[in-house]
């Protein structure tokens, strides 16, 4: 059982599929992934759709989408998924190369969560463990919005939801020099 | 006495101190010791798989090589997302050996990893290593009257493949943990939707939505409260149910529990104990139910009789 798919040499669905470890031509296009996704409204193109778009060879189309940055990775999809593809895996790899080749997106979300995941990364590089309450400030300067939430802060500070402080780690040096190698191991993956 | 290896997560000092302090609790109070992992780091959580495929790889691996010093063959966490994170790693590097080298180069100076001990969510461990009938015998205080919405979220049971626990549709077991305690867990169908996660920060709308439907449904299955094994969960239904309620003109009143409070509850230990202080929705009102008789919806009497009748002709 097969769709449309590029007939020519299609690179973009050899390096999603070598990157997911999944068959992106497997998918028949039933769309149970969309009735199940609880963000596909969020979507640019719904989880069906960017399959199909990969077994097009849309690259440009897919990579500058908003639809991978958005998945949750919940699983739900995959779940249900007919053809047994690991979907939450195939928006992952389209990530990965928006990531290593710098696609950029205007879309204001999709910055904003770019950002929301580096700051945090950033944290554990700093500290070894999240520090919540910097990682929320840090967030609100970050992307300019310096109100965002504020009204909850009375009542998860007082009722001491949120702690000031954090319990940093001891070997945080070691964890910097994970980071570094880790980073390595990156660029040969390229 | 059993001895499991704990991995506290970074919100266990932070957003889900009561979760923490009552796993604890129970624990102890189920004949289990727990050993922490000496200075364990961040899972990485959502970010790091998101960013960057290694780090995603190496910050996991370098707790589970720690847990790998101490005695346990197992080790429990009471986060969702660590434990997610943790048990993909050990799944994937199991799976493939050379990819474990590779990896382990990054985590510097902690030895080789090698594979021997098992990941469980508390959830799992205490179904399936403790076991209902041990949890039932501690019980002094059932919570009987109180009718609970278990919500599993995506990460305890999904994918089958990784977690290799329960359903990843509609699973049971807080369900039967709950009942274990005296409370009747009710029919609720969106026991494994997706709360939203770290949206909560970085696109608050997202949680907003998909949170406020799990709340919608846990009211209409006629819950007094959620039962949750997950900080993030707790706190995006807990924390922004005040702002979904005014999103969508609603007033739902649902605490939000994490499944160690109640049975910390039920096995006695005082109420203070809990930090119900730390709550944005206020416990109280689902805790006045405990000692209510619930009446059960009458079946119909008549197929009863039906099929007696039957059985006497044959």
């Amino acid at each position: 059982m097969i769709t449309l798919s590029y007939q020519g040499k299609n690179t973009f669905l050899e390096a999603v599929n070598k990157k997911s470890g999944a068959d992106v031509l497997e998918c028949y296009q039933c769309g149970k992934c969309v009735s199940t996704c609880p963000v596909s409204n969020f979507m640019d193109f719904p989880p069906r759709e960017i399959m199909q778009m990969i077994k097009l060879g849309l690259k440009e189309e897919t990579q500058m989408a908003n639809s991978m940055w958005f998945c949750l990775t919940c699983s739900a999809c995959s779940g249900r998924c007919p053809r047994e593809i690991d979907i939450p895996a195939v928006m992952e790899a389209v990530r990965h190369i928006a990531i290593e080749e710098n696609y950029h997106s205007d879309n204001k979300q999709v910055k904003n969560i770019r950002k929301f995941h580096e700051i945090f990364l950033d944290m554990i590089k700093r500290y070894g463990r999240n520090y919540e309450l910097r990682m929320m400030a840090e967030f609100n300067i970050r992307t300019r919005n310096l109100f965002k939430d504020m009204h909850l802060a009375p009542k998860a500070l007082l009722k001491g939801k949120i702690p000031l402080g954090v319990k940093s780690m001891k070997s945080a040096k070691a964890i910097r020099k994970m980071y570094e190698m880790a980073d390595k191991l990156e660029k040969q993956n390229k | 006495m059993k001895k499991v290896t704990y991995f506290p997560g970074c919100s266990a000092h932070g957003t889900s101190e009561e979760f923490d302090q009552t796993v604890k609790m129970v624990m102890k109070t189920l004949d289990v010791e727990m050993e922490e992992i000496p200075d364990w780091n961040c899972c990485g959580a959502t970010s790091a798989h998101t960013m960057n495929e290694s780090l995603a790889y190496a910050l996991p691996l370098r707790n589970l090589v720690l847990a790998e010093k101490l005695s346990n063959d197992t080790m429990t966490i009471p986060c969702a997302s660590c434990y997610q994170r943790l048990k993909v790693t050990k799944v994937h590097m199991d799976e493939n050996p050379e990819l474990a080298k590779k990896i382990n180069t990054a985590v510097v100076g902690e030895g080789e990893y090698q594979g021997k001990v098992a990941v469980k969510s508390m959830l799992q461990y205490c179904y399936e290593d403790v076991g209902l009938e041990a949890i039932k015998a501690k019980v002094t205080n059932p919570i009987s009257g109180m009718k609970l919405a278990c919500y599993y979220g995506c990460l305890l049971t999904r994918p089958k493949a990784i977690t290799q626990f329960d359903s990843p549709e509609y699973p049971m077991s807080m369900d039967n943990i709950i009942e274990a305690l005296g409370a009747k867990a009710t029919p609720f169908d969106f026991k494994t939707e997706c709360c939203g996660a770290s949206f909560s920060i970085s696109d608050t709308e997202v949680v907003l939505q998909l949170s406020g439907k799990i709340l919608e449904m846990a009211k209409e299955s006629g819950a007094h409260g959620i039962v949750v094994a997950c900080p993030l969960c707790q706190s995006n239904l807990d924390m922004r149910q005040p702002d979904i309620e005014k999103k969508f003109k609603v007033k739902y009143d649902l605490p939000v529990f994490y499944l160690t409070q109640l049975m910390a509850l039920a096995f006695g230990f005082p109420k203070e104990k809990m930090m119900f202080a730390k709550h944005i929705v206020p416990v109280d009102g689902a805790l006045a139910h405990i000692g209510e008789v619930i009446e059960e919806p009458k079946k119909p009497a008549k197929a009863k009789k039906a099929v007696q009748a039957e059985s006497e002709v044959e």
